[in-house]
């Protein structure tokens, strides 16, 4: 976590920093009718983006109170963008980013019976559609709204169980592909993102920007296998740098 | 600028607004823990008991009973109990032994009391109407004894009938100790039986029970300690060409007595299976798969050699994990029978089981301790005498289940389905009854002597 928000911190310093000295740069140097350093538009931009993200697991415990749910299992997001831009203001850009949606969940057992931990490991491919509104010109702020779809490809669990004898450790996939996954787990995925961001051109048609963004899931992580059931979310905050080049 | 922003603002609250809506709500807000809920109609006991089910039984992913159409089918059952001027007893057990008709778990049994002026006591037992319904036959102990006892390659016979002693309120288990001879002069065949996984507990009061009690136990294993297999015991004899452990009849017990009686027969810790428990409200919410491995203690047999399981239909719960286990050993075989197929391990205090792993026993506890306290005394009784001073105006349960999951070596389900033998051979009465001859045992020596 705390590696997270210096990590933050440190990039949007990066980012106000940065086209900052290339304003003053550009103030000093002499200048160069060809660089643009506010998009044309209509424009399409392409390219790469990537960062860390934390997942917030949302699921109803009741009476089971000596369990927890907790995001202290952060994990990457990266993948590519698309971008086209009507108009200055107004862009809709269209990712497909590799993305874990991780939790750790802790059963402290009454009485004693000690701690419990397990770390999930989910990897997601989601591909967010935004409406992108743009302010500035060499420095622009982005706020952005959109929908998302996606598939959950695999997951990993890791932790400290209970048995007849002992506790045992287990490092294991879960096969989401078995009799029983298939009948419990709903792997397709979708909700909405939003965020805003922050960009700056550092060299002709180059754009680089950070984002935050929050994927909220509205599909159950579960199929409708029984009445009772008790849903599960996965609500996921990521912190991004990209780098756009305008064609 | 200033338009930019008034657009971006309105166009975040709208999209905020309708985000936030289409999450569904939680159904579990109101749930209540079965082992703290207090029931006060014939419809909120069968809630209770439903969810419970629902949530802490662990045989879901296997079982194949739709507890979600039983809840469609006997809620209005139950509601119009409580709107009838009179419910039979029959009715009301009638509804129960419906309900649960068909359920995996063998050890499955519950207990349901319903107050009124004659007060009303259901029991279920689903796993014993499957076995009624098999054409296992189970054996018969005591003539199978009297057969052994009149061989006439016995070398030596050790044997101690199961009571009750009074004094310490303990029951203690029958066991068994015999030598036959095997098939070449000088070489012997070591039994042993005993009826059911109290040896620990028995060895315990080794001090003030006379020595007889333990005579088969220290004969074959060489101590009454239960240290595992010593040197001095005839299972380690360099005689002792084979090993038969007869669990026919046996009703099981506590799995403290599987590492020194049974993990002895092997040379190095042997995993049985694997078990889970529920780690949610979801019915498929499982934990991972646990080894179950029963250690091996340093007192083991010295050398492999083979080591038979005798079972049948009657050999029940901590009897089918020593024939799972033998089974696994490089020299080991089981023949008999199918087992009963209770084999998921569990915890009866509610208390300890469903309040710590959410799976298993749940409910009044004390309800079950009465019932074992009191059923001699008759079913009448305990309802006239026991339930009603203690639950005025209260409906209680208690389920008794497995707490955990159990899955053989290969992931296979084996509740409700049993240890199949790998040589099966049937009780046959007629034969031990008109010849004295037990043929399972038969098979078992046969197979000794020739390795087939």
């Amino acid at each position: 976590m705390k590696l997270i928000q210096h990590l933050s911190i440190l990039i949007l310093a990066l980012m106000v920093a940065i086209p900052m000295s290339l304003k003053a740069q550009e103030d000093s140097a002499p200048v160069n009718p060809a660089a643009e350093t506010s998009p044309r538009t209509p424009h399409f931009s392409i390219g790469v983006l990537g960062g860390l993200d934390r997942n917030y697991h949302i699921v109803d415990m009741s009476y089971m109170t000596d369990y927890s749910f907790s995001p202290y299992a952060p994990g990457t997001s990266y993948g590519v963008q698309l971008g086209y831009s009507p108009w200055k203001w107004l862009t809709f850009r269209v990712d497909g980013v590799m993305l874990n949606k991780n939790y750790y969940r802790e059963h402290m057992m009454a009485n004693g019976g000690g701690a419990y931990p397990d770390t999930t490991t989910n990897q997601y491919v989601n591909v967010p559609l935004v409406v992108m509104l743009n302010v500035g010109n060499a420095v622009r702020l982005h706020a952005f709204g959109g929908v998302y779809g996606g598939y959950w490809l695999s997951s990993h669990r890791k932790g400290k169980t209970m048995a007849v004898f002992g506790s045992p450790l287990y490092d294991e996939d879960v096969d989401l592909d078995s009799e029983e996954s298939q009948i419990k787990y709903n792997r397709k995925d979708g909700g909405f993102t939003y965020g805003a961001g922050l960009s700056g051109v550092i060299a002709k048609r180059v754009e680089i920007g950070v984002e935050v963004r929050w994927y909220y899931g509205i599909y159950d992580i579960q199929k409708e296998y029984m009445t009772n059931l008790n849903p599960r979310y996965n609500t996921t905050f990521v912190m991004q740098a990209g780098l756009s080049f305008w064609l | 600028m200033k338009y930019s922003l008034v657009k971006i603002v309105l166009f975040s609250s709208l999209f905020l607004f309708i985000m936030t809506s289409c999450r569904k709500e939680s159904t579990v807000s109101d749930f209540v823990n079965p082992n703290s809920r207090v029931c006060t109609t014939y419809a909120s006991q069968f809630e209770a008991v439903w969810q419970g089910m629902d949530q802490g039984y662990v045989f879901w992913g296997h079982d194949t009973v739709n507890w979600d159409e039983r809840y469609r089918t006997f809620k209005p059952v139950f509601d119009s109990f409580d709107h009838a001027s009179y419910v039979s007893q029959a009715a009301y057990q009638q509804a129960y032994t419906d309900l649960f008709e068909g359920l995996l778990d063998h050890h499955l049994f519950g207990i349901f009391y319903a107050p009124g002026n004659n007060g009303k006591f259901a029991m279920v037992s689903p796993g014993v109407n499957e076995y009624e319904h098999t054409t296992y036959s189970g054996a018969e102990m005591e003539k199978e004894l009297d057969a052994l006892q009149k061989r006439s390659d016995l070398v030596k016979y050790i044997g101690y009938d199961a009571t009750i002693n009074y004094t310490y309120g303990i029951s203690i288990p029958g066991t068994h100790f015999a030598l036959i001879k095997g098939k070449n002069a000088g070489e012997m065949i070591a039994y042993f039986r005993f009826t059911g996984f109290s040896l620990s507990e028995l060895l315990q009061y080794r001090y003030v029970l006379p020595s007889y009690v333990f005579a088969p136990i220290k004969a074959f294993y060489g101590t009454d300690e239960g240290y595992g297999i010593t040197p001095k015991g005839y299972a380690n004899n360099d005689s002792v060409v084979g090993i038969i452990i007869d669990l026919r009849g046996n009703g099981g017990g506590s799995t403290a007595d599987l590492q020194p009686f049974i993990g002895s027969l092997a040379q190095q810790h042997s995993v049985v299976g694997y078990t889970r428990v529920k780690d949610g409200f979801g019915r498929l919410d499982y934990s991972p798969w646990a080894e179950y491995m029963v250690y091996c203690p340093s007192n083991h047999l010295l050398k492999e050699k083979p080591v038979v399981a005798l079972v049948d239909i009657n050999s029940v719960s901590c009897a089918e994990l020593a024939t799972m286990l033998i089974k696994g050993l490089p020299q080991g075989k089981v023949i008999g029978e199918r087992t009963y197929g209770a084999i998921g391990a569990l915890l009866p205090n509610s208390t300890y089981s469903h309040d710590l792993f959410y799976s298993g026993c749940m409910g009044d506890y004390t309800m079950y301790e009465y019932y074992r306290q009191y059923i001699g005394e008759g079913v009448d009784y305990l309802v006239q005498h026991v339930y009603r001073s203690e639950y005025k105006g209260k409906y209680p349960f208690y389920i008794y289940t497995s707490t955990f999951n159990m899955v053989d070596k290969d992931y296979n389900q084996v509740e409700g389905v049993g240890v199949k033998p790998d040589i099966e051979v049937l009780f046959n009465r007629n034969r031990l009854w008109n010849e004295g001859l037990d043929i399972q045992l038969e098979r078992a020596l046969r197979y000794i002597k020739t390795g087939r």
